[in-house]
């Protein structure tokens, strides 16, 4: 094959996918035009799912599949297209990172239209150093804090990184902003606008999930995105050359790669086109060592060779190439790392002693300790939840649980009969659960109760039942009881004052959403008496 | 989405081209909007009242829905050929049809044949759902009945809200649902419910449904604002479905131990008179629950549905 048309290749392969991917974001959400055949669900409660299959690139990604396994023992669903990927890496290098990772094409993407440095400062840049090697020290960290049984693999998974990054702090972002740009043109009194205003809305709504969502601290996750994207600034896929943990996991199981880099010394003219071509910084000109591990098999130095010094070509001869440069410090520093993180993650308390009454974990979440050996941080269910009540965490789980989805009562609720959170989680930290589990109350996510100086009626301000009205269980957990109290000035108030009651509430939250009282709701949910704890529990005999 | 949903959205958005301008401008119009907007009640008309009892085992929730229409003189007796029809039922919350906390998805089906049968250029369903929209659409069963009908379903979007003047003695100027101002002639399409405030949610009370804002302080003083709203919102005909009704656990329910089932419709076009009997279903005396007397009051119609054309229907 010519070099330009591997290069072509590449291109293409590198767009299908990145656009694969942005496809299954904006998918990742309830569509507006489900269906259930109402007279087939006449006495039976359906779950309704997704059909794509929206958690794809994570079952593509060895990372998850091997971090699941040290740290949870769990085998994760299509784990399959892991082994794939390792067994393709095994045969063409890190051909992922070249052809199929969508973070690396970004990377890719922004280098090349405005790259680092120019001519020769480029060459200069794109020798290898030391600093290549801080990715092996991530990679080792992450697995070995995995086994200690702490996963944060997502924090700098690329797969995890790039999802949150566009499905938390980009969609939202625009989202938001285009959407005040349509109120703002809905409120002119010109008809044009108005009509373009509603037309944008219909046909964007959908990319933005209907209902332009929200996540708090979510600024974060956006200014470390675009610091990442400002990283090519200094070195060309920075991300990839320096910190990524799967580049790093693929560069070792490429050791054994079968297509292979072959240099004609005698052809080199030594221009090094090459070397300033080699994002990687792999080291392809002719007199050195090829670095494989290193190699993102872009084929950029192939394609840039005017001698054909370079080519590619399959060795079968059992000829062990050079292992990954990690170095004995960044193994032994990073081991260090991953062994102590889980440690000072939890030093805190958060999983231990007492949990933040606020960390409401969404329904089908397993027990704390378990759930932080799966969640990948990546933001699948809040994505995915249709009120928006699912949100990054920051200091709620403690360090340990970072970004890990929990709800906010005043930002959305649990809807009742809604199973999406656990159908799409990629490991299986929010279990599959269906319906009849939430109805029939094995699964409840906490208890409401009623702050009385807050309440209208129960502060004597007049009549509300909008917490009771909107319960969802029947019979419903929050029961009203008709008294007089005390009014302002003097007068005798009828009101019908909410109480809780315990044994029937699953802390939806739907109460504490649509109370009146806004920003600190007189009914509010806090995560005590949530079934997946053995310990968080009121009631003798709950559980 | 077929190319008929197409044409659907490109009519409708030349639909509100119409009506954009004049809505925009409604805020700061010193005149009732009502007037221009809705379709003129029936008070000088002479009220009636129908119910539609379905007795014999098995018999069609949609046969008995034209029942109650041929008794009343017919559908084209309210909707016009080349009519753009709004059907308001309550589908706000995300229950299968079985738990009657939403309209019956089969009558709503008939209402719209209905519709397309007297020659209606258009039919919309339109509710601000409480629960996620999507899933109310496709648990409650509407949007299959929108899919196989093909009625509009429109999405309550946040563009879709305009501030309008109420005139109500309580609420002025309010965020209202603008498909439903916007209709030829509008369908009120409620179920009948056990509400725990206003001790039951009928026909008026689903006006609640065709506004936003921060709706839920309308439940401090829930009968007055149910009026003002019902005297804005006034439809060609309400047709109240009690074929499953909700006794207790209300408005939500969820099991099927708080349904009832009555096999009922009640089609009047006066509001208060279909309330009225809606509540004798319930075992109550109408003049005892204060919007059905307040709207007595208010001359919005009557809860004295004796003096009425009465017709009764029985399958």
């Amino acid at each position: 094959v010519k070099a330009r048309h591997l290069v072509r290749i590449r291109r293409t392969s590198q767009g299908f996918f990145l656009i694969l991917f942005l496809v299954l974001l904006v998918e990742t959400r309830l569509p507006e035009d489900i269906y259930l055949n109402y007279s087939s669900v006449f006495s039976t409660e359906q779950d309704i799912s997704l059909e794509w299959p929206v958690t794809f690139f994570f079952q593509l990604d060895p990372l998850v599949f091997l971090s699941s396994l040290f740290s949870g023992y769990s085998i994760i669903k299509g784990f399959a297209w892991a082994l794939g990927v390792i067994l393709m890496t095994l045969f063409l290098g890190r051909i992922f990172c070249g052809f199929i990772c969508p973070f690396g094409t970004l990377n890719h993407l922004v280098s090349w239209v405005r790259p680092a440095v120019k001519g020769q400062d480029m060459v200069k840049a794109n020798r290898k150093t030391p600093g290549q090697k801080v990715k092996y020290f991530i990679l080792i960290s992450v697995l070995a804090a995995s086994v200690m049984g702490l996963n944060l693999t997502g924090l700098m998974d690329p797969i995890s990184f790039l999802f949150r990054s566009i499905a938390l702090a980009v969609v939202p972002g625009l989202g938001t902003g285009l959407r005040e740009l349509f109120n703002l043109m809905a409120q002119i009194d010109f008809k044009p606008f108005n009509l373009l205003s509603y037309g944008a809305e219909v046909f964007l709504a959908p990319v933005f999930g209907y209902g332009y969502q929200a996540f708090q601290a979510a600024w974060i996750i956006g200014i470390l995105f675009l610091f990442v994207l400002f990283l090519n600034r200094i070195r060309p896929r920075f991300w990839c050359r320096f910190l990524c943990p799967l580049g790093a996991l693929l560069g070792i199981f490429s050791r054994f790669t079968l297509l292979r880099l072959e240099k004609d010394e005698e052809k080199c003219t030594d221009c090094k086109l090459c070397v300033k071509a080699c994002q990687g910084a792999a080291s392809p000109v002719p007199g050195q060592t090829w670095e494989n591990a290193e190699c993102l098999m872009c084929f950029n130095c192939f394609d840039s060779c005017p001698e054909d010094a370079l080519s590619f070509s399959f060795r079968w001869a059992p000829k062990i190439n050079n292992g990954p440069d990690m170095g004995r410090r960044a193994v032994l520093t990073g081991l260090l790392g991953g062994v102590s993180l889980p440690f000072l993650g939890k030093l805190d308390g958060r999983v231990s002693k007492v949990s933040d009454p606020r960390l409401i974990r969404p329904p089908g979440s397993l027990p704390e300790k378990d759930f932080l050996t799966l969640c990948q941080r990546c933001g699948l269910c809040m994505k995915v939840c249709p009120t928006n009540v699912i949100n990054p965490t920051l200091s709620e789980a403690g360090m340990a649980g970072f970004w890990t989805p929990h709800l906010i009562m005043t930002q959305g609720y649990c809807e009742y009969t809604c199973t999406l959170c656990g159908s799409v989680c990629p490991t299986g930290a929010i279990r599959p659960f269906s319906v009849e589990e939430k109805i029939q109350r094995p699964i409840i996510i906490g208890s409401a109760y009623v702050d009385r100086g807050r309440c209208l009626p129960w502060s004597g301000n007049g009549p509300c039942i909008v917490c009771e009205e909107h319960c969802p269980t029947s019979p419903k957990a929050i029961y009203l009881i008709n008294q007089v109290v005390p009014g302002p000035k003097g007068k005798k108030v009828r009101v019908q004052l909410p109480y809780v009651d315990l044994k029937t509430c699953i802390g939806c939250g739907i109460c504490e959403n649509k109370c009146p009282v806004k920003g600190k709701p007189a009914i509010r949910v806090i995560a005590v008496g949530e079934s997946r704890s053995l310990e968080n529990q009121i009631l003798l005999g709950s559980l | 989405m077929n190319m008929k949903r197409h044409m659907t959205r490109r009519e409708s958005i030349k639909r509100l081209a119409h009506l954009s301008g004049g809505i925009a401008l409604t805020g700061f119009l010193p005149w009732p909007v009502n007037k221009v907007f809705s379709a003129t009640p029936g008070q000088a008309k002479k009220g009636f009242i129908v119910e539609g009892i379905g007795r014999t085992k098995g018999y069609s929730t949609k046969a008995l829905v034209k029942g109650v229409f041929d008794a009343a003189g017919g559908m084209q007796k309210f909707v016009s050929k080349g009519d753009v029809v709004v059907i308001k039922p309550n589908i706000s919350w995300a229950r299968a049809p079985h738990l009657a906390a939403t309209t019956n998805p089969e009558v709503l089906e008939g209402v719209i044949e209905l519709c397309q049968e007297a020659g209606a250029k258009k039919v919309r369903i339109a509710d601000n759902t409480i629960h996620d929209a999507r899933r109310c659409f496709a648990i409650t069963g509407a949007g299959m009945v929108a899919k196989k009908t093909g009625a509009e379903l429109i999405f309550p979007r946040s563009s879709l809200m305009r501030k309008m003047k109420l005139r109500g003695s309580r609420l002025d100027v309010w965020p209202v649902f603008v498909p439903i101002v916007e209709a030829d002639k509008v369908i009120n399409l409620p179920i009948a419910k056990h509400h725990s405030l206003s001790s039951l949610t009928l026909g008026m009370k689903n006006w609640i449904g065709a506004v936003g804002g921060s709706r839920w302080s309308l439940h401090q003083d829930i009968h007055q604002t149910i009026v003002d709203l019902a005297r804005f919102f006034k439809p060609a005909i309400t047709l109240i479905d009690a074929t499953r009704i909700l006794t207790s656990n209300g408005p939500s329910g969820g099991s099927p131990s708080d349904v009832d089932t009555r096999n009922t419709l009640i089609l009047s076009n006066d509001p208060v008179a279909a309330d009225a009997v809606a509540s004798i279903l319930f075992g109550l005396d109408p003049k005892e629950i204060a919007f059905i007397s307040l709207g007595h009051k208010w001359r919005l119609g009557t809860y004295d549905f004796h003096s009425l054309d009465q017709k009764k229907v029985v399958l």
